[in-house]
């Protein structure tokens, strides 16, 4: 390192810039988890409730608790203290164990029960029903349940409210053990939690699941109780760290690994230092970009963004390996800027293509890069030389390089082996057996399967919605659904008798039409005639007479009352379900019907056909729809970008043989490293592809530099010097990611580093120039 | 000599008089509960046997005026009644029905440790004519219950009575107690009275 003035000058301006562009992305930059924006903008209904499905859905929402390794009364009575302590935690909007208990329903809304409950639609409320009811009710004061029931009756004799409670429970009642819900074992005790924040938000997950946490240690106190929590919140979470803990510990593998690496190569700290400003201006400037453009970047987007420009570390490294002890790093710098600007300028004019990709994320992860790999190549040509001082050595002076060199130069040259590679690799890919896209969604944030075959049985021991199937009802306004749904419910009846499925859950269960509520309604005797019959009902029975004055009230109150309307239900705390069932869109509501225990596919399918205005969403097919649909998009921005890539190369280099020298390796590597996957078994998703990108752009580096080095045996041994040392290094660091066993950073590590390897293999073998050039 | 019997009745041993009132499980006693309601014109009253099976198993069963089982397993109870479907709630529910059971099992077992567990307990009289006043000690289960009045001579508890925060009552008549006839007119004074006379 130089220490002028000037020198100490710019690199004191270079932090300075550093800090000020990092602050400004600390300020800026929001870093979201939402996966939605990895997915193209949807075009059917049924992709765009998909979208919300995934994102905020109630799906995602969802977490199911398993509470075991005690006695089942002890686990029932932790299962009711866990409710009654997270009752009132802001980050739930549902915690329950299937007990059911009149406080939960607001007093407002008390009066409403005879209109909500079917009760009245088959029973008036005539003196002989009264009095059956009085007589059992004056049993059940003598009983033990007595004195809970005691301040109820005077204003709800016939337990009305009880029969609604009763009616709100899941269809397909899960077992239970001391009136809360069990698996049917009777060995875990399973709740089911609705948390506030969408599943893909890990960071409020993660709040969410502490407070969980911590509830149960408070309430089982020293009783020992496992608590297994699952869902697709609790996923995030899990996965989140897992990624993050293992991206760490590669990561700070492979920067040791790294400084150890370059102290070899170059012998001077000063180097180091030196080589990692273009890295992290990169990254900074990177950052800087995608806040200014878009202000939420995705934490995928850093993630791969990161990866990517791994290709921007080489720069300095080129310039380092090219020093001489009898040049100015200014002048060398000078000498490699046109091979080092074709190298930055293709990548960036290839990765601008995905800006128009169509996938918000994609765009984003294009500017990172475009952004990064510009400034890496400009701080390299023109801020580095003029801290670095002049090489103590030629590095291409070894006796190793010297030998290397002389045998890969009696290698022979390998135009048709390479031809025929080329041609058995694209058999390799077109012959695997297995599908070449992956299209399941989940694999995007990949659980592990032992965790998904929990929560499935789970789910199923709770009879939670099916995951997959959902119908959907479209209507103007809520009350034209819920008249929708009235309409169909016989026909869903007639579905669950018939065992197609095993239950349904929709907005109409819990509010009916309002046309029904007024039905009901008009079957309320007003509050003389219900007196009287009371009166005459209560003979016989040991009540007081006037007890009942409040139930009078309560149907006199009920009689006046404008229907019970969705909205007022949502500010309730039986507004999570509705939430969930019936949500407010553009131009209208649209009305879920969840299922659970699906069986019969084809019976819903006539179903649907029959019913006319309802729709089965198929959340598997809509989502690979959509993932086929993201892939195209991608594909096309591809191919763009490989011909604007060919274009930049052809203006750069002028002449054929050369441009097809610099090309034909990355070429054949891509074709080998999608071989090598395709016989192993992969199908390819979308970090294959991106992995894929990375190691076309690398190779094309390898390749530029070696092309320009044809001519003079000293600078072609420095060439293979600084290739040895960048392959070297990007391989050390995905090496290591190939070891994960985070499905996403596994792909990623394995595609990367059979790219390193193979282009840098054939750009020895084909870039090098022909026997006939070499001086 | 008389100084001697009143300091013997002023320190009646509370711990010593509920080891002495331990039955081995199980045991099945007779009762007749008169529950005063202020929804009712008369106070209601029924009659049965109560069996006890342990600290988490307790059955009353009703045989007069009508047929019921209550059975308390764990945390729940169940109630079964003719002619009308089965019913089951929580036991946490009930807070009564835990101030029962709790006081009623631990007399059972004759362990005063474990009634002291939730109970403040007092006892007054003498080894012959006692009383033992049950306070559930948890604020919570005080809302609900408010006190337990178990009276009882030499080793047989007679009466249970249990007072509930909102001025409720319900006595249980246990053993021969059962057998005897009501005052008439059956108010709380006239069975406290029953309870503690000879």
């Amino acid at each position: 390192m130089k220490r002028t003035p000037a020198a100490l000058a710019l690199l004191t301006l270079w932090i300075a810039a550093l800090a000020l562009l990092g602050w400004f992305v600390q300020r800026q930059l929001v870093i979201g988890a939402d996966l939605r924006l990895f997915l193209p903008n949807p075009v059917t209904p049924e992709q765009r409730l998909l979208l919300e499905e995934i994102g905020e859905g109630p799906a995602s929402r969802v977490l199911v608790v398993a509470l075991e390794g005690a006695d089942a009364p002890v686990l029932a009575d932790v299962s009711r203290a866990l409710v009654d302590s997270l009752r009132e935690n802001p980050n739930f909007s549902v915690i329950t164990n299937g007990e059911m208990s009149p406080d939960a329903v607001p007093d407002e809304l008390l009066p409403y029960r005879f209109l909500l409950s079917p009760t009245l639609d088959t029973q008036p409320l005539d003196e002989k029903y009264l009095h059956g009811e009085l007589l059992a009710r004056g049993r059940d004061l003598a009983s033990p349940a007595g004195a809970f029931l005691e301040e109820w009756l005077p204003r709800d004799p016939t337990l009305e409210l009880l029969q609604l409670l009763q009616r709100w429970q899941p269809m397909q009642e899960p077992h239970r053990e001391f009136d809360v819900w069990f698996d049917r074992a009777g060995r875990r005790a399973l709740l089911l939690v609705v948390t506030h924040a969408p599943g893909f938000d890990p960071d409020r997950q993660k709040v969410a699941l502490g407070d969980l946490e911590h509830a149960l240690q408070q309430v089982a106190g020293d009783r020992k109780v496992k608590m297994t929590v699952s869902g697709a919140g609790k996923f995030s979470v899990l996965m989140e760290a897992r990624t993050r803990g293992q991206a760490q510990a590669f990561g700070t593998a492979a920067t040791v690994g790294m400084i150890l690496l370059l102290l070899v190569a170059y012998r001077s700290f000063g180097s180091i230092v030196l080589s990692s400003l273009p890295l992290a201006s990169a990254a900074i400037a990177g950052m800087a970009a995608v806040s200014a453009i878009f202000g939420t970047v995705h934490g995928i987007t850093l993630a791969f963004g990161f990866t990517l420009i791994g290709v921007a570390q080489d720069y300095p490294l080129h310039l380092l390996s090219h020093r001489r002890p009898d040049h100015e790093p200014a002048d060398i710098a000078r000498g490699l800027w046109p091979t080092l600007a074709t190298g930055v300028a293709s990548t960036c004019i290839a990765y601008l293509t995905f800006m128009f990709s169509g996938v918000n994320g994609l765009a984003q992860l294009a500017c990172f890069t475009v952004a990064s790999l510009a400034v890496a190549g400009v701080t390299t040509r023109f801020g580095l030389p003029v801290l670095m001082a002049r090489a103590g050595r030629d590095f291409g002076d070894s006796r190793f390089l010297d030998r290397l060199w002389d045998r890969i130069a009696a290698l022979p040259h390998m135009r048709w082996t390479a031809a025929a590679l080329a041609a058995v690799g694209i058999g390799v890919i077109v012959l695997a057996p297995q599908a070449f896209w992956e299209n399941d969604l989940s694999r995007l944030t990949p659980v592990p399967r032992d965790l998904l075959i929990t929560d499935a049985q789970l789910r199923s021991e709770l009879g939670t919605a099916d995951a997959r199937y959902l119908l959907v009802v479209g209507a103007t306004d809520s009350e034209q659904a819920l008249r929708t749904l009235e309409t169909m419910e016989p026909s869903l009846q007639a579905l669950v008798k018939s065992g197609a499925i095993g239950g349904y859950d929709d907005a109409a269960r819990y509010v009916p039409s309002p046309e029904t509520q007024l039905r009901r309604q008009q079957r309320l005797s007003d509050a003389a005639t219900l007196r009287e019959t009371l009166q005459r009902s209560q003979t016989g029975t040991p009540f007081r007479a006037g007890v009942f004055d409040p139930f009078v009230q309560d149907v006199e109150h009920a009689r006046s009352l404008p229907p019970l309307t969705v909205e007022k239900l949502r500010g309730s705390p039986l507004g999570a379900s509705i939430d969930m069932l019936l949500t407010q869109r553009s131009g209208g509501v649209s009305a879920l019907v969840t299922l659970s225990g699906v069986n019969d596919v084809a019976a819903l399918q006539a179903f649907v056909r029959k019913a006319g205005n309802v729709s089965l969403l198929d959340i598997k097919d809509a989502s690979e729809q959509l993932i086929a649909a993201q892939r195209t998009r991608i594909l096309w921005s591809l191919a763009a970008a490989a011909v604007l890539l060919i274009i930049v190369i052809a203006v750069a280099l002028r002449g054929r043989s050369r441009v097809l020298r610099v090309l034909a390796p990355m070429a054949l590597t891509t074709v080998l490293v999608l071989a090598v996957l395709r016989a192993s078994g992969e199908s390819l998703n979308l970090f294959h592809l991106i992995a894929l990108i990375l190691a076309a752009g690398l190779g094309l580096d390898y390749a530029l530099f070696f092309e320009h080095a044809s001519a003079d045996r000293a600078e072609q041994r420095r060439t293979l010097h600084a290739v040895l040392v960048c392959s070297l290094s990007t391989l050390m660091v995905f090496a290591l990611l190939g070891l994960s066993d985070v499905p996403v950073l596994r792909a990623i590590g394995v595609t990367v580093t059979l790219g390193v390897i193979f282009n840098f293999v054939f750009a020895l073998l084909l870039t090098r120039p022909p026997p006939g050039d070499a001086a | 000599m008389l100084p001697v019997l009143s300091a013997t009745a002023a320190t009646l041993d509370a711990d010593a008089l509920i080891g002495r009132l331990a039955k081995p499980a199980p045991a099945t006693v007779a009762f007749r509960e008169v529950r005063f309601s202020p929804l009712v014109n008369e106070p209601l009253i029924v009659a049965g046997e109560l069996g006890y099976d342990g600290p988490t198993s307790l059955d009353r069963r009703v045989s007069e005026p009508y047929r019921e089982t209550v059975a308390i397993r764990g945390e729940s109870v169940r109630v079964e009644r003719e002619g009308e479907p089965v019913r089951s709630f929580g036991l946490n529910r009930a807070p009564e029905l835990r101030g029962l059971l709790s006081g009623f099992t631990a007399l059972l077992a004759g362990d005063p440790a474990v009634l002291e567990h939730s109970f403040k307990v007092e006892a007054s009289g003498t080894d012959q004519a006692w009383t033992l006043e049950l306070t559930p000690i948890d604020a919570r289960a005080r809302r609900r219950l408010q006190q337990i009045v178990v009276n009882g001579r030499a080793d047989v508890p007679q009466c249970f009575t249990m007072l509930t925060a909102k001025g409720g009552a319900s006595v249980l008549l246990l053993g021969a107690t059962a057998d005897r006839e009501l005052p008439k007119p059956t108010t709380l004074d006239a069975l406290k009275h029953l309870c503690s006379a000879e």
